[in-house]
């Protein structure tokens, strides 16, 4: 095949790849604009309009639909997430400090914290609800669903950690040292703020998680749902295009939180590429 | 009287059972400027992070001004350690990366910003001594880095090959100006390297290190004319090596058996006689090699002179690069030699490629080492 051939059938396969990760988003979205309240979830757009966005946070007139009863899943999912992201980064970033020298069984501690990713989460929540029930524990999205939170996003935190030490010049610590800076001191002032740019990815990824984590929070919730949870369950009964808008709403969301994570990456890059040239140098 | 540094038998074997260093002994005065010298893997740097406490000692004892250093952690040993990468701190100002070892001290801030300024100024660092070190140049920041570690006035300044990152004339120009920091500060300083030509203009004192063990240590002129053992022989300088077999050996001078004839230089044995018979090594430096005309009518007369330090020898090769004369030239055995001179001692054209020639040279110029 000539080059032009493959440039064809890459950039053929880019759009396809592009227009599955973003078709659906897009149906949603123009969908969202259905009128309201006698407007369904389905084409024609019978008239453009922003009701289910009113509908959403209660400024329509009362009518047979009721409101999406997301917002305290809303509230559960976000506290739950903060939860998650710090107490996995926390632990990612200790634990990967830790690995930075091999210790007596390190290797087996590796994949015991690595699997916790790779365990189907369906059986995980089913096995905590069933250990729950047998130790006589409630359920509650604060304590199993948290728990399997941590278990679920503390090995992504991990091995992202475990990256950013792999690339780490562990000289800047030792010159600390022989300036007489205690090892303690050396982690917070000078470690620390050269694998932020780390930190922040590790957070990223717990957050987002854990946020829209479903499979395991199923079985593991109990009775106060967390917002997958909620959305799931207006399913059930009927679908109205009020959850497409939510569903754009959310998106616009994580667009913020990315975007808030590319400003702060860009400008720990920008110091970590300095630090890059200085090695080079 | 105590020493700045005693090394006492100090080795390290990884917990693999690698043996890195083994039996180092070594006892450096307050002042001296000690180089560590060998190539790549022979334990140099691995020493110099034991002395710093980077790397544990497995065996031995590492005293420092006569207080045992052992099990004493990096930050509370009185040294300051300056790095090939200068690993200094990126998120901070020059004058923040000079200052922190004194801030961490909890110095009052008066005195701490006169001693920063005072290492600042010492070291010509006052144009750029608010800004980040990122884009500063290898020179500056390896003027940052001793800053940064002189200011904390250790008694002991370790240094892990800190020229290797520089252009070769920014080399020159930082080595002249550390050895003149040096001197003025009083400070010992251990320096790692595995350039010869920097350990041998720097220090007082060299190790020559291979393989984990101590080669020799002498100041660097005994090192080059009066090698120990034959890797010092190969490694330093450019020898010409004859090895052979001990004929007669009086207190100063040997003549050992080689393949191109009865040869002689200054008996150097540590320690342990010879035995007539026994193998030795005889080692003549590039420059003590004198070239004449292969004529029979001076042969009596050189002979004399050179005490039967005389060989046959055809040349092969002849160059003058800029001031220096490079001449080749191959032995009966098949030997080869190298020696170089000024390039108003041999003249282009004194030899002609291909002619005979005979190679000389005074017994107490060359070395005889005795060898397993």
């Amino acid at each position: 095949m000539n080059a032009n051939g493959i440039k064809l059938g890459l950039a053929f396969y880019t759009t396809l790849f592009l227009v599955f990760l973003y078709g659906p988003l897009v149906v949603l979205a123009i969908l969202s604009f259905q009128t309201g309240p006698e407007g369904g979830p389905q084409f024609p757009i019978i008239e453009w309009s922003t009701y289910w966005y009113k509908h959403l946070f209660g400024l329509t007139p009362p009518s047979r639909i009721a409101p999406l009863p997301i917002e305290e899943g809303l509230v559960r999912s976000l506290v739950l997430a903060v939860m998650t992201m710090i107490v996995s980064t926390v632990l990612g970033v200790t634990s990967a400090q830790a690995f930075r020298t091999r210790f007596k069984g390190s290797g087996v501690v590796f994949y015991l914290i690595v699997l916790g990713m790779m365990v189907p989460g369906v059986l995980v929540g089913l096995g905590m609800a069933l250990v729950a029930n047998t130790l006589g524990i409630d359920r509650h999205w604060w304590g199993t669903t948290f728990v399997l939170h941590v278990v679920y996003t503390y090995p992504f935190a991990f091995l992202v950690m475990l990256a950013i030490f792999n690339r780490f010049d562990p000289s800047v610590e030792e010159a600390a040292w022989s300036l007489g800076v205690t090892p303690a001191r050396t982690f917070r002032k000078i470690t620390f703020p050269l694998i932020f740019p780390g930190v922040l990815s590790a957070m990223l990824f717990a957050f987002t998680l854990s946020y829209d984590e479903f499979s395991r929070t199923l079985f593991a919730s109990g009775r106060d749902l967390t917002l997958p949870l909620a959305i799931y369950g207006t399913f059930s009964v009927e679908v109205h295009p009020n959850v497409f808008a939510f569903g754009v709403l959310t998106t616009l969301f994580s667009f913020a939180l990315l975007g808030t994570y590319a400003v702060l990456m860009s400008l720990s890059v920008r110091r970590a590429r300095r630090v890059l040239v200085q090695e080079d140098a | 009287m105590t020493y700045d540094l005693e090394l006492i038998n100090v080795g390290k074997v990884y917990d693999n059972g690698a043996t890195a260093v083994s039996n180092f002994d070594l006892a450096v005065n307050k002042g001296e400027f000690i180089a560590f010298l060998g190539p790549s893997g022979c334990g140099k740097t691995t020493t110099l992070r034991m002395i710093a406490g980077f790397e544990s000692i497995t065996s031995g004892d590492m005293m420092i001004k006569g207080v045992r250093m052992n099990d004493i952690r990096p930050e509370h040993r009185p040294t300051s350690t300056i790095f090939q990468n200068y690993a200094l701190f990126p998120h901070m100002t020059v004058r923040r990366n000079v200052g922190y070892g004194l801030d961490v001290k909890g110095m009052p801030k008066a005195e701490r910003d006169a001693k920063v300024d005072r290492i600042i100024a010492t070291l010509g660092l006052e144009d750029i001594a608010e800004r980040k070190p990122e884009k500063l140049s290898g020179g500056q920041r390896q003027r940052i880095a001793l800053a940064r570690g002189l200011v904390v006035e250790p008694d002991i300044l370790l240094l892990d090959e800190p020229l290797g990152a520089l252009d070769a004339n920014l080399r020159k120009a930082i080595q002249n100006e550390l050895k003149l920091l040096q001197k003025t500060l009083g400070v010992t300083f251990i320096f790692v390297t595995h350039a010869q030509s920097e350990a041998l203009a720097l220090s007082d004192r060299i190790v020559v290190m291979n393989q984990g063990r101590v080669e020799q240590i002498s100041p660097p002129h005994q090192l080059y004319t009066r090698p120990d053992t034959p890797f010092v022989a190969q490694f330093i300088g450019r020898n010409t090596i004859f090895k052979g077999a001990v004929e007669t050996q009086t207190d100063d001078v040997a003549r050992i058996a080689t393949s191109v004839g009865t040869l002689s230089g200054l008996w150097n044995s540590k320690g342990s006689g010879s035995v007539r018979g026994g193998k030795a090594n005889l080692v003549v430096p590039a420059e003590a090699i004198e070239v004449h005309a292969g004529t029979d009518a001076a042969r009596d007369a050189i002979t004399r002179q050179y005490d039967g330090n005389l060989i046959d020898a055809t040349l092969t090769g002849f160059e003058v690069v800029g001031h220096v004369s490079h001449l080749r030239a191959a032995l009966n055995d098949g030997q080869q030699v190298s020696l170089e001179a000024h390039v108003d001692k041999y003249q282009p054209g004194r030899f002609a490629v291909g002619s005979n020639i005979l190679l000389s040279w005074n017994p107490s110029e060359a070395t005889v080492i005795p060898t397993a």
